[in-house]
């Protein structure tokens, strides 16, 4: 794939139709604005808008002390209210050298994995909605209840755990309650098997996702993508796999693609919808193994807060933190400078962010009436992207001629219609 | 993979171009501590392209991310690549950073190199203002299109707070 094909600039030919959606439209739950160019019912070239949710939380975040960046850091995204908090605090105590102990980074990883487990069922109810399946929306989120019950029994919150502080965590999973969170796994397995069996043997599912917004393994790549996107491509790409932290250094983690299910990977919104199931119940056995595993200890090695606050006022350097949120890696730069309280750097990479460009391919050649299940496919986290918040002052976008793409996607059309 | 290949191989190719080379091993695991690293290494912006371009040929680069530090009289540029994924243990992150003075702030794009870059070049043009040589596509991505403040330059901090009070009493908040 060169340069050319993939500018998010593009218009079709003399012949086309400009269709604007969102960024307020049903088929969408976020803000952001395509506007596709249409060919008939194929659509041709796609402009891309985001930006519509920014808040300036980076900005915010680089005149507040460290711990007020944090709260800040949990309220980027409300289903990845932990992904966000796990990758500052990483981030942090790798730029001041603060280390976690084992206990706390067991706690981390369960509700992360946690997190994943309601993030994918959140995500297979929509793409059911967006298939006009709306039974099995229902089905699947009145099962993802369970864990939102669980973590609010274990955090005392359904979003937002405030569960991550530098140097530990804030909570303890006591063995008590341990015995909740073993229930809920059950249900979840005895589960699984319905969920595949409604989801992937499904006639019309099958119909509406195969072949269906294609990312090929050489454009996730060269797109940079993250997450369940690349993996649907048959792309091993995993933080906890390729570069462990936390508990998952201890565990044999795998990076789940279409072939665990025994198909080869297309990449296309029914590997998607393979791979986030697969990973639910890889989150399953993740939980489990901390569960049974968990080290004694002590949850902060600097319990103190004023402590904490001096030691991070102290310390000078720079971190990388990751995570592999639900979409994918989420990943925090921050520069500390001995005596200032906040962070002298913060940038914030969202998966979505990633994946905003493989959309493009993604969208190439498919029809009108594809357009909400391919937009769903990457579980687009607008928010968690857009971080700021953005003014649109009815200014009309100009879109610019991609000769070359519009030839791409038409051999692209071709080649699909045979 | 172990840096000390990337590194070595980094520089065989550019000798005395690569300069301030950091390490940082990291230990993770409670059970069995194993290493992860953390890559650093520095390069002016005539050797940026090539540097890339380098990784892209031999390491199989994923480009999480480009990250800028405003330093007074020039920006950092952090692109923060991760090298090896695919097996476990395998991935190490690899971070290109470069000095771009404020007088002449221009750098060549790499989208050329690595398509998926563009997102992040296009986000260091609007917020810094930065000109990137090349860039396919240039329009501001995530703040409105006519808004010409740059919000992560500390010496433009002031037209950014008056922006920011300006669009705060424009949409009625600022009660």
């Amino acid at each position: 794939m060169n340069n050319e094909s993939i500018s998010l600039q593009i218009r079709g030919g003399a012949t086309c139709y400009s269709v604007p959606i969102g960024p307020v439209h049903p088929a969408l739950k976020e803000p952001i604005r395509f506007e596709f160019n249409l060919d008939g019912e194929r659509i041709v070239g796609v402009d891309i808008k985001p930006g519509f949710a920014h808040r300036g939380i980076e900005y915010m975040g680089m005149r507040r002390n460290l711990i007020k960046v944090l709260y800040l850091a949990e309220r980027i995204c409300g289903i990845c209210s932990i992904s966000h908090p796990l990758a500052l605090t990483q981030a942090v105590e790798n730029a001041a050298g603060i280390e976690v102990p084992p206990r706390a980074q067991y706690i981390r990883a369960i509700i992360g994995e946690l997190e994943r487990i309601h993030s994918h069922l959140l995500w297979a109810g929509v793409g059911a909605h967006e298939l006009g399946f709306d039974t099995l929306l229902h089905l699947t989120w009145k099962v993802r209840e369970k864990s939102m019950d669980l973590l609010e029994q274990l955090t005392g919150n359904r979003v937002d755990y405030a569960i991550p502080i530098f140097s530990g965590v804030r909570r303890d999973i006591p063995d008590e309650k341990a015995h909740l969170a073993y229930e809920a796994l059950d249900y979840y397995r005895g589960l699984l098997d319905k969920m595949i069996d409604a989801y992937l043997h499904d006639k019309s599912v099958e119909m509406r996702t195969r072949n269906v917004g294609v990312l090929s393994y050489d454009d996730a790549i060269a797109l940079c993508a993250v997450g369940p996107t690349a993996r649907a491509s048959g792309v091993k790409k995993d933080v906890r796999q390729d570069m462990p932290y936390l508990a998952y250094a201890d565990m044999e983690i795998k990076a789940i693609t279409p072939e665990d299910f025994g198909t080869e990977p297309i990449g296309d919104v029914y590997d998607n919808i393979i791979v986030r199931l697969l990973e639910v119940a890889q989150s399953i056995e993740i939980i489990e193994y901390c569960l049974e595993n968990m080290p004694k200890g002590e949850l902060m090695s600097i319990p103190k807060i004023p402590a904490l606050l001096a030691a991070l006022k102290k310390a000078e350097g720079e971190g990388i933190g990751r995570h592999e949120a639900p979409r994918g890696e989420v990943f925090h730069y921050v520069r500390l400078e001995e005596g200032i309280e906040e962070p002298v750097v913060w940038k914030v990479k969202a998966p979505t962010y990633n994946n905003l460009m493989a959309w493009i391919p993604k969208f190439m050649g498919e029809e009108i009436a594809d357009i909400p299940i391919i937009a769903a496919s990457i579980d687009p986290c607008v928010c968690c992207m857009d971080r700021v918040h953005l003014v649109d002052r009815g200014g009309e976008p100009s879109v610019k001629v991609k000769d070359e793409l519009v030839r791409l996607s038409r051999e692209k059309t071709r080649r699909i219609c045979g | 993979m172990i840096p000390e290949e990337i590194l070595a191989s980094f520089r065989d190719a550019f000798g005395e171009r690569i300069v301030n080379e950091r390490t940082i091993e990291r230990k993770v695991g409670t059970v069995e501590p194993r290493s992860v690293y953390d890559v650093w290494i520095e390069v002016d912006r005539e050797t940026l392209h090539d540097a890339v371009e380098h990784l892209c040929r031999h390491f199989n680069p994923h480009l999480s991310v480009i990250s800028g530090d405003d330093l007074g009289e020039k920006v950092a540029f952090n692109y923060h690549f991760a090298t090896g994924w695919g097996e476990r243990y395998g991935e190490a992150t690899f971070t290109i950073r470069t000095f771009v003075p404020k007088d002449d702030f221009r750098v060549p794009t790499i989208t050329d190199l690595l398509p998926g870059a563009q997102t992040s070049e296009r986000e260091k043009i609007e917020f810094f203002g930065l000109t990137v040589d090349g860039i396919p596509d240039d329009r501001n991505l995530f703040l409105p299109e006519d808004m010409t403040i740059h919000p992560w330059r500390k010496d433009l901090e002031e037209e950014t707070s008056k922006e920011v009070r300006r669009t705060v009493k424009w949409e009625g908040r600022d009660e």
